[in-house]
């Protein structure tokens, strides 16, 4: 028992002294319970990308031919001209296969901790992501080896790819989807108001925006969960959104949800009737109902909002918080005055920049190879 | 003491087995000599054309009326293939004798095939399936149809759950399997089932009819062929039997199909088949014909090997051969009459036949007498709905 005590006072300290030597900056997940200073930050300095594979990128990022019936791109559900996601409540999966969650903006995704709103992939691996998007049966469905062979049939990409990795090199599996994470890398947030005025701008937000900003530091309660530069704790909350009734009463949707729970190894899954959010992964009763924590940047692009569409508008956000969201949930009613919630959609905008375009390539067609030269 | 007697005994078994065995040997040279004389004087016995037998049954699949009601409803749905319109009988089409019509089959959407699209008319007396004998039942044969990405395209944990939306199947899987969930392993098997009643009806088939004793079934023509058959042209060496098929894999040399070189997609298909068949890189490289048997031996002898397919039901299964390159039973005769093509591993069976235009008239009537004097249509079932799950 004594011994017990004594390593959790280590651990305890051991977070302790993270959290000072980490000065303020953000801080690691794990010691958010402590007394720990949370901030709201500019997104960082981009990263370089090899160009030449985000050149390639793009193309195929396009390109309806990496899915299995030609009948979608990756663009078909992170559509530029819709902030990167699709404008749905609930996306729209491969061809005859609609999907149960919301498809979410890409815009920041090099900076997420997680990808899916249960989590399930690692935000550090962007080309598994890519490869689950191409793969999975109810996104685009195709065998990763016969895309493989598509590229090869087109001139143009073998030349794009043989100029990343060499003369003879052939289009495959993984650097494949490594080409498309290299494009998504590049999708990035632009002249975002809330980033002038973190790095002295005062006149790039309103006053009203500023007034939200408190609101969200404070009475609203925001920040304990969107922060850092992402807006995001990395983390899975439950709030009790209501639920997309259109899951369960379009029999395509619950059919992938319940295939989803079947392939994840959730026990029960026949008997599921909502969606249990990152339960279906960690199989830890306590995360049933929880979500990732998206975050708020380029909102005035991609709504609907939550997991399932079901809030059209910020104001219906802030109204589901300021009641403490729903059944269920782990928040409390806030209290907020009218003024309040316009202060806090004022700084909510702050967060978006201009639209993140990039022009869209036309696609090249597949060409005749020399026999017996493959 | 003990031991001695022991060795003692050791040795007068010994000497005994060597006695036996040399009796043996002399008994085995004989019969070997026997058989030799016997080649020598009429061919080694052939199975000949006959009436098919009772369609096999696996003793872990048996038949029951619903089984095969339920799997005629699975065989049309295109709900079992990825994208909800690719189900079987969009290969397999009854109207098309039981196969697509086309040289290569059509594929999955943004796909085209690689080979024939086989008729499934008869295919429960296979032991082996595909064209290079690549699965040994129809209850393998289906999953390898309907996820593979150039065919149905199907996830199999999707193509299952779709079924547990749809109440009826629900309730026609557990009268039929007895679980409360239907599996896709048992819509394989109702579909099995299904196709194990997909067989010639001998009452419709004229050679059939022949060979009960009705003997007025074939005309002249036909039973000059049928000599020709048995005879000159040697077709029963290797389409014997019931089933007028051996089972085995011969190369002949049939004519490489065009598509490959002229068609982006069917050299994506050709490659992405390659590819996946585990063969050296240098195979993948330098692929430029279908090596059939081999993808599945990697025997250098099986290059070009494919298995014998059935005679019956040709006339409505035109065209013929394993990538659809001869059009018509004429081209097909005039093929084997030629010798075959070339090939490696080329069948020392084939040789030119030098059959007369006549013979080729009389062997293309006898051929088109082990098809039924209609084909075999089955109405498209009324397929059931999803409904929302209570």
């Amino acid at each position: 028992m004594n011994t017990l005590i004594t390593a959790r006072q280590v651990i305890g300290f051991a977070v302790a002294s993270l959290v000072l030597s980490s000065g303020g900056v953000i801080l690691p997940l794990y010691a958010a319970e402590r007394s720990v200073v949370l901030e709201i930050a500019a997104l960082p300095q981009s990263k370089p990308v090899n160009k030449d594979m985000a050149e390639l990128g793009r193309h195929l990022f396009f390109d309806v031919r990496i899915s299995g019936d030609w009948s979608r791109s990756c663009a078909s559900c992170h559509n530029p001209a819709k902030g990167w996601a699709d404008g749905e409540a609930l996306s729209q999966g491969y061809t005859a296969t609609d999907y149960f969650r919301n498809a979410p903006s890409i815009i920041n995704a090099r900076l997420r901790e997680r990808f899916m709103w249960d989590g399930r992939l690692d935000g550090a691996d962007l080309g598994t992501l890519v490869r689950d998007m191409v793969t999975e049966a109810h996104f685009m469905n195709a065998d990763g080896r016969l895309v493989q062979e598509r590229l090869k049939q087109v001139p143009e990409y073998v030349e794009m790819w043989q100029k990343i990795f060499g003369k003879s090199a052939d289009p495959y599996g993984p650097r494949m989807f490594n080409v498309i994470a290299e494009f998504v890398k590049t999708i990035e947030s632009k002249n975002v108001p809330f980033d002038r005025f973190v790095k002295g701008d005062e006149g790039a937000i309103s006053a009203q925006a500023k007034e939200g900003m408190r609101l969200f530091k404070g009475k609203a309660n925001c920040m304990s969960c969107h922060n850092g530069a992402t807006f995001s704790d990395g983390k899975f909350h439950r709030l009790g959104v209501p639920e997309n009734l259109d899951i369960w009463n379009n029999p395509l949707r619950a059919i992938t949800m319940l295939r989803h729970y079947s392939t994840s190894g959730m026990p029960n899954y026949m008997n599921a009737r909502t969606d249990v959010g990152s339960h279906a992964i960690t199989k830890n009763e306590r995360d049933k109902g929880k979500f990732f924590t998206p975050t708020l940047r380029e909102l005035k692009y991609t709504a609907p909002y939550m997991h399932n569409g079901t809030l059209k508008t910020l104001e219906d956000v802030i109204e589901f918080y300021d009641r403490g969201g729903g059944k269920g949930s782990q928040l409390k009613a806030l209290g907020l005055s009218p003024e309040d919630k316009k202060a806090l959609v004022a700084f909510l905008l702050a967060l978006s920049g201009d639209p993140v375009t990039v022009e869209q390539p036309k696609q090249f067609d597949f060409q005749l190879r020399s026999f017996g030269k493959n | 003491m003990i031991l001695n007697r022991t060795l003692a005994g050791l040795l007068a078994v010994s000497l005994s087995v060597a006695a036996i065995a040399v009796a043996t040997t002399a008994a085995a040279a004989t019969v070997q000599k026997d058989a030799k004389q016997a080649k020598s004087v009429r061919p080694p016995a052939i199975p000949q054309l006959g009436l098919l037998p009772p369609v096999p049954v696996p003793a872990d699949n048996p038949m029951s009326a619903e089984k095969v009601e339920l799997g005629k409803k699975l065989f049309w749905d295109g709900r079992l293939s990825g994208n909800g319109t690719m189900g079987c009988v969009s290969c397999h089409f009854p109207q098309l004798g039981w196969g697509d019509g086309g040289a290569i089959s059509r594929g999955y959407p943004g796909t085209k095939h690689w080979r024939n699209s086989q008729t499934i008319l008869n295919s429960a007396y296979y032991n082996k399936l595909f064209w290079e004998g690549s699965v040994t039942s129809l209850e393998s044969q289906g999953p390898s149809a309907a996820e593979g990405a150039v065919a149905g395209n199907g996830d199999r944990s999707v193509m299952e759950m779709r079924l547990r939306f749809i109440p009826e199947y629900v309730a026609e899987f557990k009268k039929v399997f007895g679980t409360e969930w239907p599996r896709m392993t048992q819509g394989y098997q109702a579909i099995a089932a299904f196709q194990r009643t997909i067989v010639s009806d001998p009452k419709k088939v004229p050679f059939d009819r022949y060979a009960s004793g009705d003997k007025a079934a074939l005309s002249s023509s036909a039973q000059r062929g049928f000599a020709l058959y048995n005879g000159k042209a040697n077709c029963i060496q290797c389409h014997n039997g019931p089933l007028a098929s051996d089972q085995k894999f011969y190369s002949l040399g049939v004519p490489h199909s065009e598509a490959f070189r002229n068609e982006p997609l069917a050299q994506i298909t050709f490659r992405w088949e390659v590819y996946q068949k585990g063969v050296s890189e240098k195979i993948y490289r330098d692929a430029d014909i279908d090596h059939g048997l081999y993808y599945i031996t990697k025997n250098p002898k099986d290059i070009g090997k494919f298995r014998t397919p059935s005679l019956r039901e040709l006339k409505y299964t035109a065209p013929y051969m394993h990538n659809g390159t001869l059009a018509t039973l004429e081209d097909v005769v005039h093929f084997y009459n030629r010798g075959g093509g070339d090939a490696p591993n080329k069948s020392p069976l084939l040789k030119a036949l030098g059959l007369s235009d006549a013979d080729v008239k009389d062997l293309v009537a006898f051929l088109e007498s082990l098809s039924m004097d209609e084909p075999l249509i089955v109405k498209d079932p009324k397929l059931p709905d999803y409904a929302v799950m209570k």
